[in-house]
């Protein structure tokens, strides 16, 4: 489970997180949604340790992000994608994935290998196994990040914007991995502005709004009239994204 | 006075063999200016204060001063202390500590030029500081590298002519040999001048060559 407890994060003067409680239990699919600005990106780079806190607590499995130790083994139980890809550009594909299987999970190099190319045939990618990133399109490098992250056997994928660096074909090819993903039963906390994406496969909707979560609701919940939509607040994000 | 290259030929031998010494000597301070490189510019980078102002000073302070002068330090002045070395010792050892100041600066703004995100997603692919450093930063840095470090190491065979001033007899060293026995220096600097231009031309082929290889996912060709 990833419990993050009355976080706090600021930069500088300005307050980003406020004050945030949030439970991901295993099996659950939870979407975060907020408008630009509202602190999505910063609640996920506290939870991979990216950013210190400055009050509160997160802990994923028990074990406390803000401690370098414990930060070693909720990182072995956790994996990012990113919104950019972060794929590391002097490596091909495979290489990509099979680099952190090896030299932190002491896999045997050819067996990672053979574990990556079997990872990018699930995506799709067999036949670009040894392409570099540059020669890759948008969409093939999000899902080798995808495989990437996978390839730790992460209990829990923490996904920002993955698919807004992309356009709406190659979008789409990314959010069936992830559709399938979810109906696989891996947890996952994804930040999106893919709202009806958002409907159809999480389990439960939060709501970042300035800093504050404002709403934590089942998704049938959220997106109902007497629930989540009875917040102004919502209705109105909702409705302007779905206009956008 | 006539511009004849054969009186040369008796003495091609002698400086093939400077050549093969400046051939050698530049190799070991490749390799030497390499490591101080990459050493100084993981200190330059690193979180430590007091060991990214050392590498600093190193950098500044080798950068700063006359290699010739260098040179005369370590050949003339260490002696004194009780420190001898021999004279090919000596141009090796000097060559890589005033290459490794250049390489490092190199090394270091590759370092600085890559992008954040990918060491962030190495970070929390759970990867180590010094796994992270050995298998994405240095290899990025590198390659990124290679045309501003092949002129750090043309400078460097240019500059191991000085090495002559210390009574070693590499390219340099030997042609001013054989020019004082055969009275015709105008011959055998011809010949020096051609020797040098060749030797950074290919150097400088070589270089592009290996940065087009280690670049070539570049290159639009899958
Ligand atoms: N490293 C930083 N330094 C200073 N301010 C930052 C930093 N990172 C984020 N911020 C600020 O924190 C606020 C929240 O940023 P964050 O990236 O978490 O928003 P977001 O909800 O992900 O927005 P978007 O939907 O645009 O990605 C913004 O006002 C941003 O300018
Ligand atoms: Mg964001």
């Amino acid at each position: 489970m990833i419990s993050v407890r009355g976080v706090r994060k600021a930069f500088g003067a300005a307050t980003v997180l406020d004050g945030i409680d949030l439970d991901v239990h295993s099996g659950e699919v939870v979407s975060i949604l907020g408008s630009s600005g509202s602190g999505k990106s910063t609640l996920i780079r506290c939870m991979n340790g990216l950013e210190k806190l400055d009050a509160g607590c997160i802990t994923i499995d028990d074990f406390d992000v803000s401690r370098p130790k414990e930060l070693t083994e909720a990182r072995k139980r956790s994996a990012t994608v990113f919104q950019l890809f972060n794929l590391y550009p002097h490596m091909t594909a495979v290489q990509n994935i099979a680099l952190a299987p090896v030299e932190v999970l002491k896999i045997p190099p050819k067996q990672a290998e053979a574990d990556a190319r079997a990872l990018l045939e699930s995506v799709g990618l067999s036949a670009r196994a040894d392409a570099f990133p540059s020669q890759l399109s948008g969409g093939q490098r999000q899902r080798v990040g995808i495989c990437r992250a996978l390839a730790m056997k992460p209990r829990y994928l923490l996904l920002d914007e993955i698919t807004s660096a992309l356009d709406p074909e190659m979008t789409s090819d990314v959010l069936a991995i992830l559709a399938k993903l979810a109906s696989d039963g891996t947890t996952m906390v994804f930040v999106t502005h893919e709202i009806e994406f958002a409907r159809t496969i999480s389990s439960r909707v939060v709501f970042l709004d300035k800093g504050q979560l404002v709403v934590d609701l089942p998704t049938a919940e959220f997106f109902a009239a007497d629930g989540g939509m009875a917040k102004p607040r919502i209705a109105q994000f909702l409705s302007k994204m779905r206009k956008d | 006075m006539t511009f004849d290259l054969t009186i040369l030929a008796p003495h091609i031998p002698f400086l093939l063999k400077g050549a093969v010494l400046t051939a050698e000597a530049c190799v070991l301070a490749l390799v030497g200016s390499l490591c101080i490189g990459m050493i100084v510019a993981a200190l330059v980078t690193s979180a430590s204060p007091i060991l990214s102002r050392i590498a600093y000073i190193y950098v500044d302070l080798f950068r700063n001063i006359p290699f010739i002068v260098q040179l005369f330090f370590f050949f003339y002045g260490l002696p004194e202390i009780g420190i001898y070395l021999d004279a090919f010792a000596t141009g090796v050892i000097a060559l890589s500590i005033a290459g490794g100041a250049f390489t490092s600066d190199v090394i270091r703004s590759g370092i600085l030029s890559i992008d954040t995100g990918i060491l962030e997603a190495a970070e929390v692919s759970g990867l180590s500081k010094p796994t992270i450093f050995r298998k994405i930063v240095m290899p990025i840095a590198l390659r990124t590298s290679v045309r501003p470090l092949g002129s750090v190491f043309i400078n460097l065979i240019l500059t191991s002519s000085i090495l002559s001033t210390i009574t070693l007899n590499e390219l340099t060293g030997s042609a001013k040999i054989v020019a004082s026995d055969t009275f015709r220096p105008f011959e055998i600097y011809a010949v020096l001048l051609v020797a040098y231009a060749s030797l950074t031309y290919l150097v400088s082929l070589a270089i592009g060559a290996l940065h087009r290889y280690l670049n070539r996912d570049q290159s639009g060709v899958a």
